[in-house]
C-alpha cells in the first residue's frame, strides 16, 4: 500500500511539472500564430435546435393520424415561430440552424409524447431565460411560458 | 425595476377585480371554483408586489376607485373572454419585469408569466375558442 502511494505521489509530480512546462510554452507565444479557436455556440442555440424539432415532431404525428391536425397544427406554427425569432437574435438562417440530427427519420410520437417532450423544452426555455441578457430575457421567457401552454393544451 | 413593478401590481388589482365580475356570470360550479381560485392566486401576488414595492421604499400609484372593464360583461360567454384579456394583461406586465431582474425574481416574475398564460389557454378551452395557445404569451399583440 506504501509503495502504490509513493507511485501516485510520483506520477502526480510528473503530470503537474508537464503542466506547467505547457502553459511555460503558451506562455512564451508558440501558439500565437494559431487561427482563433471556433467561437462557443450561442447560448440560445439549443432553444432553437428543440424549437425546430419540436415543430418536426408535431408535423410526424400529424402526419400519421391526419385527425389530429387541426389541434396540432397551430401548435408546430407557434414552434416555427419561435425558431424565426431564435434565429434572427443568435444571428443565423433557420435553414442553417437546423439540427444536425435528421429527424425526418424517427418513428411518429403521440400527444402523450409531444407532452413529455414540450415539459422538457419548457425546462431548457427557462434555464436560458435565467442565464439571459437583460435584452434577451422577454424572448426566452415567452418561449417557455408558451412551451407551459402547449403541455396544457395537450391534455 | 419599481415603475415595472407598479404595472404589475395595477394588472394583478384590475384581475382581482375582473374576477369579481366574471364569477356572477359563470355557470358551472367547475367554473365558478377555478375563477375563485384564480381570484386569489392574483390577490395573493397583489399582496407580493405590494410588499416587495415597500421594501424597495418606492410607492406605487394608488390603485383607481374603480376600474372600467374593456368590454361590458352580461353573460357566461362575456366572462370567460374577459378572463382571457386579463390573464393576458397580466402575463404582459410579469413579462416587461423579465429584464430589470436577476437570479430568483426573475423566476418568480417568469412563473407567474407562464401561470397566467396557461390558466389563458384553459379559459379559452373553456369558452371553446381556437387556437388554445400563443406563439409570445405577454407580447403586446
Amino acid at each position: 500500500m506504501v509503495l502504490t502511494g509513493t507511485v501516485l505521489t510520483t506520477s502526480r509530480r510528473i503530470l503537474l511539472g508537464a503542466l506547467a512546462g505547457s502553459a511555460a510554452l503558451a506562455g512564451c507565444g508558440v501558439f500565437d500564430g494559431d487561427p482563433e479557436p471556433a467561437p462557443p455556440p450561442d447560448s440560445f442555440q439549443p432553444l432553437l435546435d428543440e424549437a425546430l424539432a419540436l415543430a418536426a415532431s408535431y408535423d410526424r404525428v400529424i402526419a400519421a393520424q391526419p385527425a389530429l391536425a387541426a389541434r396540432l397544427t397551430p401548435l408546430a406554427e407557434d414552434h416555427r415561430a419561435h425558431a424565426a425569432d431564435l434565429a434572427r437574435v443568435i444571428g443565423v438562417t433557420v435553414a442553417s440552424a437546423a439540427p444536425s440530427v435528421p429527424v425526418s427519420s424517427a418513428p411518429a410520437g403521440t400527444t402523450a409524447t409531444l407532452r413529455k417532450a414540450e415539459q422538457a423544452a419548457q425546462k431548457t426555455a427557462v434555464a436560458a431565460c435565467k442565464a439571459a441578457p437583460a435584452e434577451r430575457a422577454m424572448l426566452a421567457g415567452s418561449i417557455a411560458a408558451c412551451r407551459a401552454t402547449h403541455a396544457e393544451a395537450l391534455r | 425595476m419599481t415603475e415595472q413593478l407598479a404595472a404589475a401590481l395595477a394588472a394583478e388589482e384590475a384581475a382581482i377585480y375582473a374576477y369579481g365580475v366574471i364569477g356572477v356570470h359563470l355557470t358551472g360550479s367547475d367554473e365558478v371554483s377555478r375563477a375563485r381560485a384564480a381570484e386569489l392566486e392574483h390577490r395573493a401576488r397583489r399582496d407580493a408586489l405590494v410588499d416587495r414595492i415597500d421594501e424597495l421604499r418606492a410607492s406605487a400609484a394608488p390603485a383607481p376607485a374603480a376600474y372600467r372593464l374593456p368590454f361590458e360583461v352580461t353573460d357566461r360567454e362575456g366572462a370567460l373572454k374577459l378572463a382571457v384579456h386579463v390573464e393576458d394583461g397580466v402575463a404582459q406586465a410579469w413579462r416587461v419585469l423579465l429584464p430589470v431582474t436577476e437570479g430568483e425574481e426573475r423566476i418568480d416574475a417568469l412563473s407567474h408569466l407562464t401561470d397566467s398564460a396557461v390558466r389563458a389557454t384553459r379559459w379559452r378551452r373553456i369558452a371553446g375558442v381556437t387556437p388554445l395557445t400563443i406563439a409570445f404569451p405577454g407580447r403586446p399583440g
